[in-house]
């Protein structure tokens, strides 16, 4: 028995590794080939001859391809900064007044907060492009922001009023006796003791902006607001792009997420719990 | 803070803290100045636009064909007599089935091994969570690798082993293969949230109840039906839920390893083919309702289900 379930475990563990591992290595070694190599039967499982040229070509070449690669990529992180920044601004404000204060309305809006969490992911796509049409807001960052921001404000007002409920009152009573404004109150007390709820939201916030694809394909009509996701999907769609560029984009795309889950993972995981239990 | 204990009330009534000041002039307005930004955001850009769809959806509503004007159940009747919405129904119920299912087994089997402290569990749980941090259009180029019929992975495998003696069309010609292919994209992207459910569920069971299981005779197969899954059922169906919303409204991996082909359309992407293809709005409307409802309506239905309260 006590040999049995150690083995049971490595099992797991190898099907764990396995799964995650195995496509995304596949990915990266079709990158690191030539035309001519992937499409040698049966593949080959190491690249003969690693390569970055696709790498070089899409981040510092001239055809269209690089190009829109590279603006896509632009666009993405500013999308993405700004839609975390705002909405971690405000779902700090919101969540500090829901957990802290007593005022009419209150209880509804936040019932209504929680009301638009349980909307299916869709729902508001079609009238969201006719409102953002009639204020001539489509293919603008504003009008994207400003989508993502409704999208997942929500979610993170959530898990920081989760995380400023938990906190004890003590110590902001305390700073109230001595004389301090209920703003500098979460300016220098809720705020820092809340820094790793805050990490959590603006972390999660930040990839699922990072992961958008529908919203912006249907807000964002060129190169001058598109998202990486939305510019690989149409690559994809041209069925003429040799896969070993389509997978170099496609790592591109990666990097800059699977970095970040993997570096800031306990603060994605406490984050995620926070906001889907209870 | 000043001197000693005995002082305080005098110092507190000098100067006593803004909002007590505020509070004997009026109504408090801090807390609505505070939600003041959020109110507009889920009021103009959430609720509004909701109630828009849900009135629209009754609106002849097409941009080739102005102006809009009030169509009854049209859309609907449209919607239920369109063949591809009605292919897209069926190929949908088959997503949400494979996705459903096969997430939240997968969800136990990873959660059951990252259960107990052993060496190098973190970098697993963070090597697990990878997957769900990644966009769902990448994923498409991801597995593309594998089931592509030229140079995929598992053609290649398949034909080593001599399973196949010709590389397979995986995506495009049978509908349940095609669908099942692209929903193991999917549970590949929603399996860590269910699997960190479960594993958040699996933590708060008490490990004694399993010792004393075990020195009644269970076997682990026996101790973990009657013991953990009855316990682990609220985490379950909150992964359950995930999963069924995720799947339900799958896009971008259908969208990007099947393109339009009708093999595999999900409601999702009929949604945007309707209105933003034939740029019928009233139509498209009236399928988001559909879609939205379901959704609602069978998370409630699991939640019935499954979930069970659980007190220890």
């Amino acid at each position: 028995m006590t040999l049995r379930r150690p083995s049971i475990r490595s099992l797991g563990v190898m099907f764990i590794l396995a799964w995650t591992l195995v496509p995304l290595y596949w990915t990266l070694n079709s990158s690191l080939q030539t035309d001519a190599q992937i499409t040698s039967r049966p593949s080959h499982y190491l690249p003969p001859t690693p390569s970055l040229k696709h790498y070089a070509s899409l981040l510092g070449g001239s055809s269209d391809v690089a190009t829109a690669i590279r603006r896509s990529t632009l666009n993405i992180f500013i999308e993405c900064a700004a839609a975390t920044v705002v909405t971690v601004a405000l779902a700090t404000l919101a969540a500090y007044a829901f957990a802290r204060m007593k005022f009419r309305f209150g209880k509804v809006l936040f019932f209504a907060v929680l009301l638009t969490m349980a909307f299916p992911p869709y729902t508001t796509l079609i009238p969201l492009y006719r409102i953002m049409t009639d204020l001539g807001l489509v293919n603008t960052y504003t009008g994207i922001t400003l989508v993502y921001v409704s999208g997942f404000l929500p979610l993170a007002t959530w898990i920081l009023y989760n995380y400023m409920s938990s906190l004890p009152l003590a110590i902001e009573e305390a700073s109230q006796v001595d004389g301090a404004s209920r703003m500098q109150v979460l300016w220098h007390v809720v705020l820092p003791l809340s820094l790793p709820g805050v990490i959590s939201t603006a972390i999660i916030t930040f990839l699922f902006a990072w992961a958008q694809f529908l919203f912006p394909l249907v807000l964002s009509s060129d190169l001058s607001t598109q998202p990486l996701t939305v510019v690989i999907a149409s690559l994809q769609g041209r069925h003429t792009i040799p896969f070993t560029l389509m997978s170099a984009a496609g790592i591109i795309a990666i990097v800059v997420p699977a970095v970040i889950a993997l570096t800031l993972n306990r603060y994605i995981v406490s984050g995620l719990l926070s906001g889907s239990v209870k | 803070m000043t001197g000693t204990t005995d002082l305080r009330p005098t110092v507190r009534d000098a100067t006593p803290p803004s909002s007590d000041r505020r509070r004997r002039r009026g109504p408090d307005l801090l807390p609505y100045l505070l939600v003041t930004p959020l109110a507009v955001f889920i009021i103009g850009l959430a609720l509004v636009p909701a109630g828009l769809a849900l009135v629209q959806s009754f609106y002849r509503v097409q941009e080739l064909n102005p102006p809009v004007r009030f169509a009854g159940l049209d859309n609907f009747r449209r919607l239920f007599s369109d063949d591809a919405v009605l292919a897209s129904m069926g190929n949908t119920m088959l997503y949400v089935l494979f996705g459903v299912a096969l997430s939240t087994l997968l969800g136990i089997v990873m959660a059951m091994t990252l259960r107990h402290p052993f060496r190098g569990r973190s970098v697993l749980i963070a090597i697990m969570v990878l997957p769900w941090a990644l966009p769902g259009v990448v994923e498409g180029i991801v597995w593309t690798g594998i089931w592509d019929s030229n140079s995929g992975l598992l053609n290649s495998v398949l034909s080593s082993l001599h399973l196949i003696s010709d590389y397979h069309v995986f995506l495009g010609n049978n509908r349940l293969l095609t669908i099942l292919a692209i929903e193991l994209v999917q549970v590949w992207q929603i399996t860590p949230l269910s699997t960190l459910l479960i594993l958040a569920a699996l933590q708060n069971v008490p490990g004694d109840l399993h010792e004393a299981a075990q020195l009644d005779g269970c076997s682990p197969w026996a101790s973990f039906r009657r013991v953990t899954l009855p316990l682990i059922r609220p985490g379950i169906t909150i992964a359950m839920v995930q999963a069924l919303i995720q799947t339900l409204n799958v896009f971008d991996q259908p969208y990007v390893l099947n393109g339009s082909a009708s093999t595999g359309t999900s409601l999702t992407m009929q949604t945007y083919f309707i209105s933003f293809q034939n740029l019928d709005f009233g139509e498209g409307y009236a399928l988001s309702l559909v879609l939205t409802i379901t959704t609602l309506v069978i998370s409630l239905g699991i939640v019935k289900l499954v979930y069970r309260p659980v007190e220890f």
